[in-house]
């Protein structure tokens, strides 16, 4: 099965499976009601989300220039940074570090670059236990599902399924309540912290004046992740560069208020290097993976070099019919959503081009984007560069030449529009009716008995 | 072959293809951006109310103090379970401390072990938009505020800023970012929604953030 028929397949799936719908109508609700709250505090939320849109395009616009002064306030740090051009590179000096320093455990915070480099597999296949400290994460992980959303990797469980999970790997769990659930997995992850020898994290923000990346959590892992290992390890796109630390003080409020409408996470937190001199505490290594892994050719592309503002907030996803109906797994992508429609196509080829036909183009996506990205328009662009770069069927190339002949002529239309008026009644219902795929389910719109046109000349209208 | 001496030749590869396309494509501004110079945020008239009553939003505990700062730790201490508790080595702290009888670690003996019971340290500032905290390595290290279930902040209403970006040009001023390889900024105690959006408090960091605001104006803090 090919990725556009599995997506059918899933989609089919997850549409008629009430209990998914119902769990994630409940999250969506929740989030809806939080977010009306979160930009509510803004006194000119179009403002925020344009002085946002400015700042990432400031910097997508001299990536080159800000990404060298990163690079260089980090060395300056003490810090290293290794540009890899791929996944493979990345794997493979981040699982030669492990190696060389005889890394045994490994704690990770939620960061969907390594999601997209598949990270975690590479670094077990090096000896290594990798643990996810992100409670969604961690929860998904030890369900070997991949994460279902950007933001909340676990929202399609219950709480039922969670404790089920957490029976099955965890000693001494007894209830399905969230605060002993989390206090067990606080218990695990607390042993984890203070034993690893390397923490993982990625970034929101590689602040290009100071040398610092920032991190946005509400659990505090990455804070314990980065406070106590003896490595640190940033695994990050190159388009998260911005260009002054003082950036944040907007693209913090509106990341905070998109993605879960608080005024400000719980942890906004600015590292710039291993333990400097005289500090009490830190890692002895701090390493920087910059991931281009397509990035780079995005930016080479007029219309679409928008994308890469994204801030991964999921408000996107969250706003999408269509992820409400067939949930993050469908999709299977590193990015599910809008975002991850209008991105995959860019990074992992032509395969993933069905994507964008997964949206109705209502907008809503674009309507909730923080950073202003057109991404139902994009939607359209890929569905055009796909039928421009790739070969269709011959049975899409002959319908749409015969369609477009008879728009073209007056008469063709009026015949043929009849002539489809009455194959479409007499089919309705049948095995063979075109439209079954859409019937089956639904009642059929009922056919007039007049066209429009036959409705003017008789002076209907 | 040491980790410093690893060949990297994507970097030139990819600055290349930055470089070629930035210089290649100038991308027109988009037609839906406009930032205009309006601020998105309102002006705050009373900045300890606003700050108070976001620590109540975010779940901070916001103790007002009038010179009294070292009872109200006391009182606080009382409530924390028996055990070492970790503090900021200032003479400001060490002061608040004196006379109680608790296992003190100091943050010159080394960071806070996993056995803390609550952590006490400074503040750089106070952000009353939203209620948070601005701090730093230089306050007792990374793992001040975040390893124990407790973290109290001392702090003085003279702290007070109006929002992040203020304090983010504070830091600047300052040179806080250059100087510490930690800034962050705190905002109430740690959490998760991750099971059915509930929100369960004490996910990895703090259950509970206490900040000690004094308002006294000759206090020294």
């Amino acid at each position: 099965m090919n990725p556009a028929q599995e997506f059918l397949r899933r989609a089919a799936e997850k549409s008629g499976d009430l209990n998914h719908r119902n769990i994630i109508r409940k999250n969506m609700d929740h989030y809806e009601s939080r977010v009306v709250v979160g930009k509510g505090r803004f006194a000119n939320w179009n403002a925020a989300r344009d002085q946002c849109a400015a700042i990432r395009d400031e910097a997508i616009n001299n990536l080159d220039k800000y990404l060298l002064e990163f690079e260089a306030r980090v060395k300056e740090r003490g810090g290293k940074v290794f540009w890899a051009e791929t996944g493979d590179d990345a794997r493979a000096y981040i699982t030669n570090l492990a190696r060389q320093h005889g890394v045994k455990r490994v704690v990770k915070s939620k960061s969907m670059v390594t999601e997209e480099i598949h990270l975690t597999t590479a670094l077990e296949q090096t000896g290594c236990e990798v643990l996810e400290t992100d409670l969604g994460e961690y929860i998904v992980q030890m369900r070997k599902e991949p994460p279902y959303h950007i933001v909340t990797p676990a929202m399609h469980l219950t709480r039922k399924e969670v404790f089920e999970t957490f029976r099955e790997k965890l000693p001494g769990v007894t209830s399905d309540e969230p605060v002993e659930l989390v206090s067990v997995a606080r218990r695990v992850m607390r042993e984890a912290f203070f034993s690893a020898e390397m923490g993982i994290t990625g970034a929101n923000f590689l602040v290009a004046d100071t040398g610092m990346i920032a991190i946005t959590t509400n659990e505090g892992n990455a804070r314990l992740g980065t406070a106590l290992p003896k490595i640190h390890v940033v695994v990050t796109g190159i388009e998260k560069v911005i260009p002054r630390l003082t950036d944040l003080g907007i693209l913090w409020p509106t990341l905070a208020g998109a993605a879960t409408g608080q005024s400000l996470s719980a942890y906004n937190t600015l590292i710039g290097g291993p333990r400097a001199n005289g500090e009490v505490d830190g890692p002895e290594e701090f390493h920087v993976v910059l991931l281009d892994n397509g990035r780079s050719e995005l930016l080479n592309d007029a219309e679409q070099r928008e994308v890469l503002r994204c801030i991964r907030c999921g408000a996107c996803l969250n706003n999408c019919p269509v992820y409400r109906h067939v949930g993050g797994h469908t999709y299977g992508t590193t990015y599910q959503g809008p975002i991850g429609s209008v991105l995959t196509p860019h990074l992992r080829g032509h395969d993933f081009d069905h994507l964008s036909q997964a949206s109705s183009l209502c907008g809503a996506c674009t309507e909730g984007c923080p950073v202003k990205i057109d991404l139902h328009h994009h939607l359209l662009r890929n569905r055009r560069n796909a039928v421009e770069e790739t070969s269709r069927p011959w049975m899409e190339r002959i319908g749409f030449r015969a369609w477009r002949w008879t728009m073209l002529g007056n008469g063709r239309f009026e015949f043929l529009g009849r002539l489809g008026r009455m194959v479409a009644r007499a089919l309705a219902g049948t095995p063979v009716d075109p439209l079954r795929k859409w019937t089956a389910f639904r009642a059929s719109p009922k056919l007039p008995q007049k066209s429009f046109r036959q409705m003017w000349r008789d002076g209907d209208v | 072959m040491a980790m410093s001496e690893i060949a990297n030749p994507g970097r030139e590869r990819i600055l290349q293809r930055i470089t070629k396309s930035l210089a290649e494509i100038k991308v027109a501004p988009p037609h839906n951006i406009m930032p205009t110079g309006t601020s998105a945020f309102a002006i705050i008239p009373d900045l300890l109310e606003r700050f108070v009553a976001e620590c109540k939003g975010n779940l901070t505990e916001c103790v007002l103090a009038h010179g009294d700062t070292a009872q109200k730790l006391c009182v606080l201490l009382t409530q924390i379970p028996p055990g070492e508790i970790f503090a900021e080595d200032t003479p400001e702290i060490r002061a608040l401390l004196t006379g109680i009888d608790r296992d003190v670690r100091w943050s010159s003996d080394g960071p806070p072990r996993e056995c803390s019971q609550a952590t006490i340290t400074g503040v750089h500032l106070l952000i009353a938009q939203t209620g948070s905290l601005l701090v730093s390595s230089s306050l007792g290290g990374r793992g001040a505020s975040v390893v124990a279930p407790v973290h109290i902040a001392i702090a003085h209403e003279r702290q007070l800023v109006t929002d992040v970006e203020a304090a983010l040009v504070w830091a600047e001023e300052q040179k806080l970012a250059t100087t510490n390889s930690f800034v962050g900024v705190i905002t109430g105690c740690s959490r998760t929604g991750d099971i059915e959006k509930l929100l369960v408090i004490g996910a990895h960091g703090p259950k509970r953030l206490v900040v000690i605001v004094d308002r006294d104006c000759c206090s020294v803090l």
